[in-house]
C-alpha cells in the first residue's frame, strides 16, 4: 500500500436549510486504503459519503480525486461507484443484467459484457445465479450482486454506505471478512461508511470518527481504540471506565494521578499536562485484573467489592464498587479465572499504562 | 375455587351476548345492503344487457347487434369513439408523464405550482374546457366575431383539447403516485453507473413504472371513449358512441339500440376493470414502503427540461385561459364582444334552482355513500361476514361502469313498478351512491387496516359490548374515512354529467345538466356563471379533502382504479 493520496477531501460544507450536515470536513485517503466513516445516525457520514459520490453538491469546498477536481461533476462522470444501503438492485433485471448494466450504458460489445459478467459473478461467488431475479436473492447474495455491480467499472473509489446493516448478525461477520478479501484482492480504495463501531474496528486501514458534521479523529484502528481524542471518541467505540482526577507528580517514570480511588502509578504523561493540572483517565475494562482480596502488594491495587455481574460466553463484566465509584471490568476465558459472586470482595489491579485525556470527562 | 367461576360468569354472558349479537346483527344489515347493491348496480346491467338482446316476441335475438355493426352509421361512431380514445389516451400519457416527472423530480420551486395548475380541473364539470373552447373559438365565439376568421374547433381538434384538459388529472395523479414510488435510490445507483438522464429513462424509470402507466392509459381509454359532454358539445359532424345513445334514447326512444350502444361501450371498461382487477394486480415494482419521501432535486439538462417543460407550460397556458374565460363569461353580459360588467347571469333564469337541486341530491348521495361505505368497510372487516371481495368487486364495478350505461341501465330498471323512480329525485341520489360508494368502501377499507384490532379488543376487554365499542373506539377513529367518502361523492355528484342527464326528468332542474344545455343553446353567460358556482363548491370540498388527506396521511385522490 502506497501512502499516495488518491482522493482529498478539501473544506467540504453541506447545509440542508439551517441544519449544517456536513462542515469545513477535510481529509486525504490514500491510494488502496480501506477508510471507514463512523459515528452515530446524523452525524453526516452519509452525506460526506454522497459528496463523494456526487450525488449532492457541497455548498463550500472542493472533492480532487487523482489530482483532478471533481466536484462539479454529476454521479455518471465520476469514477465512483457506490453500494446503497437498501442495495438498489434494479428489479426488473437480472443478477447478470445489473451487473453488467454500466458495461451496456457504455454500449459494449455483448461478449465483452458477458465476459465480464462471468469474471465478476466468479468474484463474488455466484456463479450459478447469473438468471435470477433480484428478488429471488437472499439479502448476503443480493449485498454480492451489489458489490459486483459497483466493481464493474473498477471504480478509482468504492463507496459503500452500511452495506452490512440489513443482513443478519453472522451473516455480517462474514460479509464483513468477504468486503476485507475483495478490497486486498483488487487493492481497491474503498470508503466504508458505518454506524457500528466494531464493524469499523474490524475492517478498516483508518477511521475517520464523525459527530455533528465534523470528524473528530482520524486513525488506526487501535489508535482510536487506545488513544482516543476525547472521551466521547472513546465511549463511542467501546465500553470504557473514566477516572478523573489530578496529574500530583509530572516527572516520566514516577508520574502518579490522584483520584478518588486513591493515587496511581502511571507510565508516561501525555505532552502539554503539567503537574497539578486536572486529567481524566481513559480504562478499558479488560485492562483491568481482579484477584481474591489478599492478592498480595504492589502499585495500583485497590479494594472493591463486586455489585453484579453479567456472564457472556467469552467474558464475565463486573460492575465492581470501591468507595462511591462504580467500574466495569471485564475478565476473559471465565471457566479458566476465578469466578466471583455478587458480594465478593477483590482486589483491582489497575493498568499502569491507561491513555490520559487532559481536563474532565465532561469535555 | 368459587369466587373464580362468580367473576367469570357475568363476562362470560356478556362474551355470549356478544356473540348473538354478531351473527344477528350485522348479518341482517350484510343481507340488506347486498340486496340493495345487487338491485341498484347488478340490475341495471343485467337489464341493459337483457334488452339489447331482447327480441319483441319476448325471446332473445342478436339482431339489434347485427342493426349496429350493418349500418355505417354506427360503425362510423364506433371507429371514431376508438381514434377519440387511442388519441387521447397518448396524448394525455406523455403529457401526464412529462408533469409528473417535473412534479416529482424537477426543480422544487416548480413542483407546487405545476402541480395545481394541473389538477386544477378536477374541480371543473368535465365538458368545462369544451365550454370554455367554444366562448372563444366557436361559430360565435369572440376570436370570430373580432377577427373575423373560423378556427376549426367543431371535430377532432376540439373534442381533443377539451377531453385532453378533462381527463388528464386522474392520470397524472395516477402517474405521479407510481414515480413517486419509485426508490430514488435505484435512480442514483443507475446514474453512480454511468447512465445519463435518456438512459435512466429508458432503462429504469419507464419499465419500472410501467404496470402504473399501463393502468392509467387503460383508466384514460376508458374515460375518453363513455365521455358524453366534450363529444355532445364539440363534435361538430362527428358521431360518437355516447351522445348517439342519448340520441337513440331522447330523440326516438329506441330502448334496443341504446342497449346495443351500452353494451358497446361497456364491453372495454368491463375488460379493463377486469384488467386492472386480475391483471394488474400485485403487478407492481412499487420499490418504497410508507408514504413516498419527496425525491431529491434532479439536475434536468437543457433538451431533455425543453423538451418536459414547454407542453407542460401549455397545458396550464391552457387551463388558466380556460378558467380565465369562464370567470369572465360569468361577470360580463357578452365576453369578448360586451365587456361590461353584470351579475345578471347569476340571478337570470333558473340557474339558482339547479344549483340547490344539484346541491340536495349531492348532499344526500355523500351522506348515505358515506355512512354505507363506512359501515360495509367495517362489516367486511371485523366480523365473520366473508363478503369484502364480493362487495369490492360489485361496488368497483359500479364505479368503472361508463355514466352512459349506468343512466340507460336506471331508465330501463326503474321506470315501472315495482321500483318506478324515474323521474324523481331519488333515482339520481340512488345513481350517484351506485357510482362512488367504491371510493367510500375503499376509504373506510383502508382506514380499519391502519386501526389495530386490539384497540377494539382492549375496548372489549374493558367489559364494552360490540356496538359500545363500535360506537365509543371505532367511529371516531373511522371519521377521517367517513368525511372523505362523503366529500368525494359529494363532489363527483355535483359535476357529473353522463349518467345525470338520462335521468333527470323534464322541467326538473340540476346543474350540471342545467349548464350543459344553456351552452349547448349557446347561452354562454349563464353557463359560465352556474359554472362558477358549481366549480367554487366543489373546490372548497376539494380542499377539505386535502387537508384530511394531510391530517391523516389517506390518500384519497390516488384512488386505486
Amino acid at each position: 500500500m502506497s501512502n499516495q493520496t488518491l482522493l482529498s477531501l478539501d473544506s467540504l460544507t453541506k447545509r440542508y436549510g439551517t441544519v449544517t450536515a456536513v462542515e469545513d470536513v477535510s481529509a486525504a485517503i490514500r491510494r488502496g486504503e480501506l477508510v471507514s466513516f463512523v459515528g452515530p445516525s446524523g452525524c453526516g457520514k452519509t452525506t460526506l459519503l454522497r459528496l463523494i459520490g456526487g450525488f449532492i453538491r457541497p455548498d463550500a469546498g472542493r472533492v480532487v480525486l487523482d489530482g483532478g477536481d471533481i466536484t462539479a461533476l454529476p454521479p455518471n462522470r465520476r469514477p465512483t461507484a457506490m453500494v446503497f444501503q437498501n442495495y438498489a438492485l434494479f428489479p426488473h433485471l437480472t443478477v447478470a443484467q445489473n451487473i453488467g448494466y454500466a458495461l451496456a450504458i457504455r454500449r459494449r460489445p455483448r461478449a465483452e459484457i458477458a465476459r465480464r459478467v462471468e469474471v465478476l459473478l466468479a468474484l463474488v461467488q455466484l456463479q450459478e445465479l447469473g438468471q435470477r431475479l433480484p428478488a429471488q436473492l437472499s439479502g448476503g447474495q443480493q449485498q454480492r450482486v451489489a458489490l459486483a455491480r459497483a466493481l464493474s467499472l473498477q471504480p478509482k473509489v468504492l463507496l459503500l454506505d452500511e452495506p452490512l446493516s440489513n443482513l443478519d448478525a453472522d451473516l455480517r461477520v462474514q460479509m464483513r471478512a468477504e468486503i476485507k478479501r475483495l478490497q486486498r484482492e483488487l487493492q481497491q480504495t474503498v470508503v466504508f461508511v458505518t454506524h457500528d463501531q466494531e464493524e469499523a474496528m474490524s475492517i478498516s486501514d483508518r477511521i475517520m470518527v464523525m459527530y455533528q458534521g465534523r470528524i473528530l479523529q482520524v486513525g488506526t484502528p487501535s489508535e482510536i481504540y487506545e488513544r482516543p481524542a476525547t472521551a466521547f471518541i472513546a465511549r463511542s467505540v467501546g465500553a470504557v471506565n473514566f477516572l478523573e482526577g489530578v496529574l500530583t507528580n509530572g516527572t516520566p517514570g514516577q508520574a502518579t494521578v490522584t483520584t478518588s480511588l486513591g493515587t496511581l502509578a502511571i507510565r508516561s504523561v501525555a505532552e502539554g499536562v503539567g503537574s497539578g493540572e486536572r486529567v481524566c483517565l481513559v480504562v478499558r475494562p479488560e485492562t483491568i485484573r481482579l484477584g481474591p482480596p489478599d492478592n498480595g502488594m504492589g502499585s495500583n491495587r485497590v479494594l472493591g467489592r463486586i455489585v453484579s455481574s453479567m456472564y457472556t460466553g467469552a467474558l464475565i463484566r463486573y460492575s465492581v464498587g470501591v468507595g462511591a465509584t462504580r467500574l466495569t471490568v471485564d475478565l476473559y476465558d471465565p471457566r479458566h479465572t476465578a469466578v466471583f459472586r455478587e458480594g465478593d470482595q477483590v482486589t483491582l489491579i489497575l493498568p499502569e499504562d491507561p491513555h490520559l485525556l487532559p481536563g474532565t470527562n465532561a469535555e | 375455587m368459587p369466587t373464580e367461576l362468580l367473576l367469570d360468569r357475568p363476562a362470560r354472558l356478556r362474551d355470549l351476548r356478544a356473540r348473538v349479537q354478531v351473527r344477528a346483527l350485522p348479518t341482517a344489515l350484510a343481507l340488506l345492503l347486498v340486496a340493495w347493491l345487487l338491485i341498484f348496480i347488478a340490475v341495471p346491467v343485467v337489464m341493459v344487457l337483457a334488452r339489447s338482446l331482447a327480441a319483441k316476441d319476448g325471446g332473445i335475438t342478436l339482431s339489434h347487434f347485427a342493426t349496429f355493426f350493418g349500418k355505417a352509421y354506427f360503425l362510423r361512431s364506433l371507429t371514431n369513439t376508438l381514434i377519440l380514445g387511442t388519441g387521447v389516451t397518448a396524448l394525455v400519457m406523455g403529457l401526464g408523464f412529462a408533469l409528473a416527472f417535473l412534479v416529482t423530480r424537477g426543480p422544487r420551486a416548480l413542483r407546487f405550482p405545476l402541480r395545481a395548475a394541473t389538477l386544477a380541473p378536477l374541480v371543473a364539470p368535465p365538458y368545462l374546457f369544451g365550454l370554455a373552447l367554444i366562448i372563444v373559438g366557436g361559430r360565435r365565439g369572440f376570436i370570430a366575431q373580432l377577427l373575423g376568421i373560423q378556427i376549426p374547433i367543431y371535430g377532432w381538434p376540439g373534442v381533443i383539447i377539451a377531453q385532453v384538459l378533462s381527463f388528464l388529472p386522474v392520470a397524472f395523479l395516477m402517474i405521479e403516485n407510481v414515480l413517486q414510488s419509485l426508490d430514488p435510490n435505484l435512480e442514483d445507483s443507475a446514474c453512480d453507473l454511468g447512465a445519463g438522464e435518456l438512459d435512466l429513462l429508458r432503462t429504469i424509470i419507464v419499465p419500472l413504472a410501467s404496470p402504473g402507466l399501463l393502468k392509467a392509459a387503460l383508466l384514460t381509454f376508458g374515460l375518453a371513449i363513455a365521455d358524453f359532454g366534450n363529444p355532445a358539445l364539440l363534435g361538430g359532424g362527428l358521431s360518437f358512441l355516447a351522445p348517439d345513445a342519448y340520441l337513440m334514447i331522447t330523440g326516438e326512444w329506441n330502448a334496443e339500440m341504446a342497449s346495443v350502444i351500452s353494451v358497446v361501450l361497456l364491453v372495454p371498461s368491463l375488460a379493463i376493470f377486469l384488467a386492472q382487477h386480475y391483471w394488474l394486480k400485485g403487478k407492481t415494482y412499487t420499490t418504497v414502503s410508507g408514504a413516498p419521501a419527496a425525491s431529491e432535486e434532479r439536475s434536468i439538462g437543457p433538451w431533455l427540461g425543453i423538451a418536459l417543460i414547454l407542453p407542460c407550460l401549455a397545458y396550464v397556458a391552457a387551463i388558466m385561459a380556460s378558467y380565465g374565460v369562464i370567470i369572465l363569461g360569468a361577470f360580463t353580459k357578452l365576453v369578448g364582444i360586451d365587456n361590461t360588467l353584470t351579475l345578471e347571469h347569476f340571478v337570470k333564469d333558473v340557474g339558482p334552482d339547479a344549483i340547490w337541486t344539484s346541491v340536495k341530491v349531492s348532499l344526500a348521495a355523500g351522506l348515505v355513500s358515506a355512512v354505507v361505505g363506512t359501515g360495509l368497510a367495517y362489516l367486511c372487516m371485523r366480523t365473520e361476514i366473508r363478503l369484502r371481495g364480493f362487495l369490492e368487486f360489485i361496488t368497483l364495478i359500479g364505479f368503472a361502469l361508463p355514466g352512459t350505461v349506468m343512466g340507460i341501465g336506471y331508465l330501463l330498471a326503474f321506470n315501472r313498478p315495482p321500483l318506478l323512480i324515474t323521474g324523481t329525485l331519488a333515482i339520481l341520489v340512488l345513481n350517484m351512491i351506485a357510482r362512488f360508494l367504491a371510493v367510500s368502501l375503499e376509504a373506510g377499507v383502508s382506514k380499519l387496516h391502519q386501526i389495530d384490532v386490539s384497540l377494539e379488543e382492549a375496548s372489549a376487554d374493558l367489559g364494552a359490548g360490540v356496538l359500545t365499542t363500535f360506537r365509543r373506539i371505532v367511529l371516531p377513529l373511522m371519521s377521517s374515512a367517513f368525511v372523505a367518502g362523503f366529500l368525494f361523492t359529494f363532489m363527483q355528484s355535483m359535476i357529473s354529467l353522463s349518467a345525470a342527464i338520462f335521468l333527470v326528468a323534464p322541467g326538473r332542474l340540476l346543474a350540471s345538466v342545467y349548464i350543459f344545455n344553456r351552452a349547448r343553446d349557446g347561452d354562454m353567460g349563464i353557463s359560465c356563471a352556474m359554472s362558477v358556482i358549481l366549480i367554487a363548491s366543489v373546490a372548497v370540498c376539494l380542499w377539505g379533502l386535502s387537508l384530511l388527506a394531510r391530517r391523516t396521511g389517506m390518500r384519497i385522490l390516488a384512488v386505486r382504479t
